[in-house]
């Protein structure tokens, strides 16, 4: 094991805790769904929402690598990162790399694509919808549900490219990303590490999890 | 491009793809029969499908209702009545060749047809549920109301459980 010292911080704690955070809370709302149990499917969905708008505030004020907007592709960028995959060793980016930061982008779009058919779906007995099912008819409702069970398979489809995009950086790269998002570190020796802070400002993480609870706090309020 | 990072991404593409496919369509000329009361096969499942779109309807009405801080005790009135005279000819809406054999899409199981007996006896639960809910509803007693359209919610399950195919 390296000494701290020669380990760089890529993923502030908040990141790592968000990221993990959302596997469990997919995981659970896949759960529910496919038991039906659509009360918790609800409230799941309320602190995916949290999650989501913290992500965003993080992606506008959170330290560089967080950052959102720097992860719209630049082509050139992108073709040359594709084309330095054949590069041995491989140099490991500082944060995501132009291709999983498309990536993020996808599935950060997918995801709240999925909140926002979720919060108006009804179901096909009129029983349950979500927190501001009542803002629309048993109509639209039904069609936001059945768009949210297609729109899900999209989703799904991007996680699995995902989970086996991290593979092929295991098994190919021979480039460890879970150990990174666990431990918010990898080896200096693995990559450019241009010396930017990549950690959390007490206050800015403040920020930015008081807004997803404030979000929170509002659809609880405006929804039923 | 390095053939390393196309794995990936065609397995990412073949997932993808393998998700595309939907409900096959029917085939057209399906469900063409006419039934003894003048309707194609097509027609009544198609009829039967939108009287239960107008039970949800109305269902979701009394929900959305239930869960605001004053409910429009009108409206409930109104979308009870409507669900009690939809419901009305529940038991009819499934005539003999309207099942899943038609070939015309339905979530209808081949099961009301096998026991018909218990189908029926579940659809007139739900029709009598409909009207103590509407009696509910004539006292105005949110309690009340709330109580009936949950045990109106259980005999709509009963039935479905058992003779609606999952999505």
């Amino acid at each position: 094991m390296e000494s701290e010292r020669h380990r760089t911080l890529i993923w502030d704690w908040t990141i790592r805790v968000f990221h993990w955070a959302l596997v469990g809370l997919v995981a659970g709302m896949w759960w529910t769904a496919q038991q039906g149990l659509m009360f918790w499917h609800k409230w799941l969905g309320l602190a995916l929402i949290g999650l989501l708008i913290y992500r965003l505030v993080w992606g506008l004020i959170g330290p560089v690598t967080a950052r959102l907007i720097p992860l719209v592709p630049r082509p050139r960028a992108l073709l040359g990162y594709i084309r330095r995959l054949s590069e041995r060793p491989y140099q490991a980016s500082f944060g995501h790399n132009p291709l999983g930061g498309l990536s993020v982008l996808a599935l950060l779009g997918l995801l709240m694509v999925q909140v926002g058919s979720g919060l108006i779906a009804v179901d096909v007995d009129g029983l349950f919808s979500g927190w501001f099912g009542h803002l629309v008819s048993f109509d639209t409702g039904r069609a936001a549900a059945e768009f949210h069970e297609t729109s899900f398979k999209f989703l799904l489809g991007f996680i699995l490219l995902h989970v086996s995009a991290i593979a092929a950086y295991a098994l190919v790269l021979r480039t460890n990303l879970i150990g990174p998002m666990l431990t918010g570190r990898r080896s200096e020796a693995r990559g450019p590490t241009p010396g930017l802070d990549a950690g959390a400002s007490p206050f800015k993480a403040g920020l930015a999890i008081g807004t997803g609870l404030l979000a929170v706090a509002l659809v609880l309020w405006l929804g039923r | 491009m390095p053939l390393k990072s196309l794995v990936p991404t065609a397995l990412g593409l073949a997932l993808l793809a393998a998700c595309g496919g939907g409900d096959a369509p029917a085939a057209s000329d399906a469900g063409a029969e006419v039934l003894a009361n003048g309707l194609t096969v097509k027609a009544q499942i198609e009829a039967r499908q939108d009287s239960f779109k107008t039970l949800g309807r109305n269902f979701k009405t009394i929900n959305d209702q239930l869960r605001t801080d004053a409910p429009d005790l009108a409206a409930i009135e109104d979308a009870a009545a409507t669900l009690a005279e939809t419901a009305a000819g529940l038991s009819d809406w499934f005539p003999d060749g309207t099942g899943p054999e038609a070939g015309v899409k339905t979530r209808a199981l081949a099961g009301i047809w096998e026991t018909r007996d218990d189908f029926n006896s579940k659809a007139s639960d739900a029709q009598a549920v409909l009207a103590a809910l509407s009696t509910a509803v004539d006292t105005g007693d949110l309690d009340a109301i709330s109580a009936a359209v949950r045990t109106t919610g259980g005999a709509c399950k009963a039935c479905h459980d058992d003779y609606r195919a999952e999505e």
